[in-house]
């Protein structure tokens, strides 16, 4: 219980902190919401200007539209978008599914097929292959994610131009055509993941097997396969899940760039463009919303320690 | 578990690659189109984005006036006019059967609101300007619309093509219509997804009997390049409206897919600030003129997809002076030096340039960078964000600027409003009685020969010396698949055409 009140006035620090540094930079980034919706080109006076300023409430001190906002916040009201005037929250609602959906699926990808590689790795120790593959997840952390994207749609426009890969339609429309969207985004994002994990599955695999508890596993005679997976694979997932759980941060990250390039509505273009339109608003919701869930992320990650560890008191 | 897991990873992809071969359903007669960026607001009297302005613009919506594919104004909701013999007063018969989509039929009660709409300072239209010389609005009857001016105005009709028509229930109803627009045009609107697509559906009651062809259009967004070319080769988008030559040159000869261009209106430039030196000299502005040559330009930077061409652009066949006119449209790093000393100035000259961030306009500021440091100027380029290009520009906070300005079909669109004296984006402090007097005497100008003659003598003023040296003029290409038809491309980048567009299964 200790814990979890703990753990909440993390939150809201954290929440807080972002929600004051967001405010504060999107408006110290030149060029204001009113610039960037006039442009270059159009013909406007100085009146008009004023009258655009005051609609979209930036004829405020930037203190008093803070706390307006905060307030807003407070009691549930995310404000509006400048642009379409539509509510924050159903922007960010209407964006969340596609993120979540990539960030599950690159998860259930990257983390998932980095425990049986990582665990091969570890008992090919040394061998041909353990060095192919150590290469190769050199190459999955360092190529990034959104070439990869791009030279992932090239080949496959050649090999199945039929495939119609592009774009996003919702679960509850088309299940298949959802996940086959999704799919080759997943991929592109897993990728890093699944190179990043697998590495660190191996050499907590080596370490485990080093330990005195194998030596005497070995002695009692179990087979070797009751020994990588009961015994050493379990102590080797407490820093696996910690990871995993960070790089589900990162994952949200790298998701803005994939979703740009395979054209996913989600998260990700969404604060993009906020940020491109200088969207105050939406940027900070958008921002606020992907903390908490990176927050909570983490909180889970903890819950998980105790379930693989029962040494492990919260 | 090793077995378990590998077993389950290897269901999942398999299982995930299945579902992806699956063929996808077709949707009938619905024209699949790709566009860069996201629509900022419906509204059709507040939007400024050009994302906006493509989706709405003669298809949800349409003016009194309209313009047609050879950029002369043709009747739209108005189908006649009649002028009275002071010119200050238009009487417009609006067509039979107009309905909005909301069911109601169109009157000239709807008119008048719009046109007071876009005058209302709650509403803060950005195209309050294009309505200035308006004094009043009124219904003679219902189906009939009086607008008396302040003062003649020649391009009065040209922009009330831009002008949409709404009902008038949203007359002091700033949100409701970015969300949900509601207008006369063949389309109506379906459903938004922010960032996702935008899709319009037929409007069966369209007062121009037989169209649309189509069933409807859905706007794509795909803001990767890359994307947009690999989902029209693969037949998943059918149309790329408006791209630019990169990518209708790589675009150019894939089977299935066709590419149609014309001349842009809009032009490029190397944009000067006369307040200060060294371009407050006419003399250094003239050798920054001879400095450039065009020619290479375009080939270098728009990979030989466009013209050299002065400050109206060469598609406004009608209007626009033959580039021979102007002397400093021959090339000559020579003259360029020899301008400089004469006009005192120890060389190089340093000067920033302020590059507008867009790929093709940093590529030709590179060029222009090139060429002037040929000819005795040391130039540097500063390329910042947008927002922040944006208000330097605004605040004239720049030596020069290369950027692109936007066309019209209109010489006053082009002209007034950016080298008449205190003009609202004279950004350059540009002043020059004798153009001020032209420009103000052929914006009430009504006699075609004498208007004319007007903007050939303004033409003529602001090249090689004037603040702005005028570049190039691009070509405007549209990709779609061979199976479409009936789409016209248009140098202003409006997609009216789509009433008339089909596409073959």
């Amino acid at each position: 219980m200790n814990f979890l009140r703990s753990r909440a006035l993390d939150l809201a620090v954290v929440l807080f902190g972002v929600s004051v540094l967001t405010f504060l930079m999107i408006r110290l980034i030149p060029g204001d919401a009113v610039a960037i919706m006039l442009g270059a080109n159009t013909e406007v006076t100085p009146d008009r200007v004023a009258a655009l300023r005051s609609r979209i409430g930036l004829d405020q001190p930037v203190l008093l539209q803070y706390f307006s906002w905060l307030g807003g916040v407070l009691s549930g009201d995310l404000g509006v978008s400048l642009w379409t005037r539509r509510p924050v929250s159903q922007e960010i609602a209407g964006h969340m599914w596609p993120t979540l959906q990539l960030t599950v699926l690159a998860l259930i990808v990257g983390a998932g097929l980095s425990l049986p590689l990582g665990v091969l790795m570890a008992r090919l120790r040394g061998k041909a292959w353990d060095t192919a593959l150590r290469i190769g997840s050199v190459a999955g952390l360092t190529i990034p994610s959104f070439w990869l994207g791009i030279m992932m749609i090239l080949a496959l426009t050649t090999l199945a131009p039929d495939w119609q890969l592009l774009g996003y339609v919702p679960f509850s429309e088309d299940p298949l055509g959802n996940v086959a969207k999704l799919l080759l985004p997943a991929v592109a994002l897993a990728l890093p993941i699944l190179a990043n994990l697998s590495r660190l599955v191996r050499s907590a695999m080596l370490d485990a097997l080093q330990q005195d508890y194998v030596r005497t596993a070995r002695a009692k005679g179990l087979s070797e396969r009751r020994i990588l997976y009961r015994h050493a694979l379990r102590n080797a997932l407490i820093p696996f899940v910690t990871s995993a759980g960070i790089m589900t941060g990162y994952l949200l990250g790298g998701a803005i760039v994939v979703e740009q390039v395979f054209a996913i509505p989600g998260l990700g273009r969404l604060i993009l463009g906020a940020i491109a339109e200088r969207n105050y608003p939406l940027v900070q919701a958008t921002i606020l919303v992907i903390t908490f869930a990176f927050v909570l992320v983490n909180f889970v990650v903890d819950l998980l320690y105790v379930l693989i560890d029962p040494r492990v008191r919260l | 578990m090793a077995r378990f897991l590998t077993t389950t990873a290897l269901a999942l992809t398999m299982g995930l690659a299945a579902a992806a071969l699956l063929p996808a359903t077709s949707q009938a007669q619905v024209l699949q189109a790709a566009v860069d960026a996201s629509p900022a607001g419906l509204d059709p009297h507040i939007i400024t984005a050009f994302s906006s302005f493509q989706v709405v613009n003669g298809s949800i919506y349409e003016g009194l006036t309209g313009i047609d594919k050879d950029l002369h104004v043709v009747p739209a909701l108005a189908q006649s006019w009649t002028l009275s013999a002071d010119g200050k007063s238009y009487v417009f018969k609006l067509v039979s059967g107009a309905t909005f989509h909301d069911g109601k039929p169109l009157e000239a009660a709807d008119v008048v609101a719009s046109l007071n709409r876009v005058l209302s300072k709650d509403i803060a239209s950005p195209l309050a300007s294009r309505l200035a010389a308006m004094e009043k609005a009124s219904a003679v009857d219902a189906g009939t619309v009086e607008v008396t001016l302040k003062e003649p105005s020649a391009p009065f009709l040209t922009a009330l093509a831009s002008i949409a028509i709404v009902p008038r229930a949203f007359e002091a109803d700033k949100d409701g219509l970015q969300r949900k627009p509601v207008g006369t045009g063949p389309f109506k609107f379906k459903e938004w997804q922010p960032n996702g697509f935008i899709e319009l559906e037929k409007h069966a009651g369209y007062w121009n009997k037989g169209q649309p062809k189509l069933d409807g259009v859905k706007f794509n967004i795909i803001p990767e390049s890359a994307t947009r070319q690999v989902g029209l080769s693969s037949g998943q988008y059918a149309l790329l409206p408006n791209i630019d030559a990169a990518t209708a040159l790589q675009l150019k000869g894939r089977p299935n897919v066709k590419i149609a261009d014309t001349l842009e209106l809009a032009y490029t430039l190397v944009g000067m600030n006369t307040s200060k030196p060294p371009f407050d000299n006419p003399k250094v502005r003239e050798a920054l003129n001879y400095a450039l040559n065009r020619q290479e330009i375009v080939q270098a930077a728009l990979f030989g997809a466009g013209v050299p061409g002065g400050p109206l652009s060469p598609a406004l066949k009608q209007w626009a002076l033959d580039v021979k006119e102007f002397p400093c449209f021959t090339p000559s790093a020579a003259k360029a030096q020899e301008l400089l000393k004469a006009a005192g100035i120890t060389t190089p000259v340093a000067v920033t340039l302020l590059v507008l961030p867009r790929q093709d306009i940093r590529d030709i500021a590179q060029v222009v960078q090139a060429q002037l440091n040929k000819a005795g100027f040391k130039a540097e380029l500063k390329i910042p964000e947008l927002g922040q290009f944006v208000q330097d520009w605004r605040n004239s906070n720049f030596d020069a600027f290369v950027s692109t300005n936007a066309g019209s079909i209109d010489p006053d669109d082009y002209f007034y409003r950016t080298f008449r004296t205190a003009g609202s984006t004279n950004v350059f402090k540009y002043s020059n009685p004798e153009i001020d007097g032209l420009l103000d005497a052929a914006r009430i100008e009504t006699d075609q020969a004498k208007r004319k003659a007007s903007y050939n003598r303004v033409q003529s003023l602001l090249t090689c010396d004037g603040p702005a040296a005028f570049m190039t003029y691009g070509q405007l290409f549209t990709a779609m698949r061979t199976n479409v038809s009936g789409f016209d491309i248009v140098a202003n980048r409006s997609l009216f055409s789509l009433s008339t567009t089909m596409q073959a299964r």
